[in-house]
């Protein structure tokens, strides 16, 4: 196996073009601020910080929704930047804050990705698989023909994230994904991803808000405040 | 003159200035405040028309291509840069590829019309290419700036659905696909609704034309087909071009969407 980490930032900066003053230039603010971090294969990564500190474009860095001013972000020791936009994402599966369905069923949702191009080659789940890894996220109680438009937003959520997993990645990047939900739905989304961390052996980086302790695994914790990425001390959890 | 058609003397003309002023009328009864705009329109409409009369006359006379050639790309810039001017996207530069595009189709599609089915000889005779450019050009403005607008917006109204789609591993051509549909079917639609209406609710405006000159409405009939067909055509193909060029330009690099 590569010693290389999964993930990693180098000396990245990133600034936000702010609201020019009045009969000024614009003026820029400050996201991150040549930020290291360093993420092995398997790891489970929970980020927190205050609102606007830059959270999530940190994890939209290593998907390339964002380009870093300066620095560089690695999967594998290569550089985001040099890999096709689709295969990287492929590999390094982002999962927006605001869960997003298209107009269809369940069913038309979960297979959206195998339409792509970026797809060919993976096998197309059946009903059974759809409607077993739904269970696996606690909704089995959704049946794949039912519009996804009529879903809670809690049922949303673990809709794309069974949507995400069903692409096979090698990352979840997962952006504040219990920040709506109701105690249970959090639940079923938080074991998800250790699950994914600790059998599939993929690597989880999570935003939070709110501090959080998973079950099976102890998590690497960083904070994130003024453009700055401070290792935070760590959190109760399980074996990994 | 032509003997089938009656002259317009300059004093029956200024009688048309009538119309203007009951629009003026209508503005002031009921303080709508467009009387400068009406004024200025109308000194326009004389205005450009006479040039455009002496212009024409001049392109027939001299009879060269390069001339006609010229005033029809002339007329595509202008053309696109109205449509330019009706579309509300600021932060995606897309002036160029709209000015080439609008007159490399348009140039194309008014060369098949008068080489190949008009079969005026030669294929860019002033009398027919002009006028026939003109009319592709007129119309297939309004719909490429439609188009154009709704793509901008819906890419800018969908853009977590655009991003969910690139996060599942598609392109920005897969991830903007139904945006890009949406947008051809929006500058489509109105010249489709023109073909339904043709000859129930209206005589358009080619075929008045004809009629007044004297033409037997048989041929003028066929001529307006041509055109209705020649319009949809023109508008399918800019619309349809143009908005995939300029998706491209919505998407920065590594596929990331620029509009949000």
């Amino acid at each position: 196996m590569s010693s290389l980490p999964h993930l990693a930032l180098a000396r990245v900066s990133f600034t936000h073009p702010a609201a020019a003053a009045p009969g000024g230039a614009p003026a820029c603010r400050a996201i991150l601020d040549a930020v290291d971090l360093v993420v092995p294969r398997g790891a489970f990564v929970l980020l927190t910080g205050p609102s606007g500190a830059g959270k999530s474009t940190l994890l939209r860095l290593f998907c390339r929704l964002e380009e870093p001013g300066s620095g560089q972000v690695l999967l594998d020791g290569e550089a985001v930047d040099s890999l096709p936009p689709a295969l990287l994402r492929r590999r390094v599966s982002y999962l927006q804050q605001t869960p997003c369905v298209v107009p269809g069923s369940v069913r038309e949702n979960l297979l959206l990705p195998f339409g792509f191009r970026a797809a060919a080659g993976l096998p197309r789940p059946d009903d059974a698989a759809l409607t077993e890894l739904l269970a696996s996220l606690a909704a089995e109680d959704i049946p794949l023909a039912q519009e996804a438009a009529t879903l809670s937003v809690g049922q949303r959520q673990r809709l794309c994230l069974a949507r995400a997993l069903l692409t096979r990645p090698e990352v979840l990047l997962l952006d504040e994904p219990m920040s709506a939900l109701d105690p249970s739905s959090a639940r079923a989304v938080l074991a998800a991803a250790e699950s994914f961390c600790l059998d599939a052996g993929g690597t989880v980086l999570l935003v939070s808000h709110a501090e959080l302790a998973p079950d099976r695994v102890t998590p690497r914790h960083y904070r994130l405040e003024a453009g700055r990425l401070e290792p935070g001390r760590l959190m109760g959890g399980g074996a990994a | 003159m032509n003997p089938g058609v009656l002259d317009i003397t300059p004093w029956r003309l200024a009688l048309a200035l009538v119309f203007s002023l009951l629009a003026g009328g209508c503005s002031l009864a009921l303080k709508l405040g467009l009387g400068r705009d009406i004024l200025i329109g109308t000194v326009r409409t004389f205005a450009q028309l006479f040039l455009m009369g002496w212009v024409l006359g001049l392109v027939f006379a001299v009879d060269s291509p390069w001339l006609v050639l010229g005033l029809f790309l002339v007329m595509a810039g202008a053309a696109a840069h109205t449509a330019r001017g009706r579309v509300r996207e600021s932060s995606v530069a897309f002036a160029w590829p709209m000015y080439a595009s609008m007159a490399a189709v348009y140039l194309l599609v008014t060369i098949t019309v008068t080489g190949a089915i008009v079969d005026a000889t030669p294929w860019w005779k002033p009398q027919y290419f002009l006028p026939i450019g003109g009319m592709v050009l007129g119309n297939s403005m309004n719909s490429v700036a439609v188009a154009l607008d709704r793509l901008f917006s819906d890419l800018r109204g969908h853009a977590a659905q655009v991003e969910m789609r690139l996060c599942l591993g598609a392109d920005a051509a897969e991830a903007s696909a139904e945006e890009v549909k949406s947008a051809v079917r929006a500058g489509l639609i109105p010249s489709i609704n023109s073909m339904m209406a043709v000859g129930l609710v209206s005589i358009p405006g080619m075929m008045t034309g004809q009629i007044l000159g004297g033409t037997d409405p048989s041929q003028a009939i066929r001529y307006q087909i041509v055109v209705m067909l020649m319009i949809v055509g023109a508008t399918a193909l800019g619309s349809t071009m143009l908005t995939l060029i300029i998706r491209r330009r919505c998407f920065g690099p590594g596929d990331r969407p620029l509009l949000r």
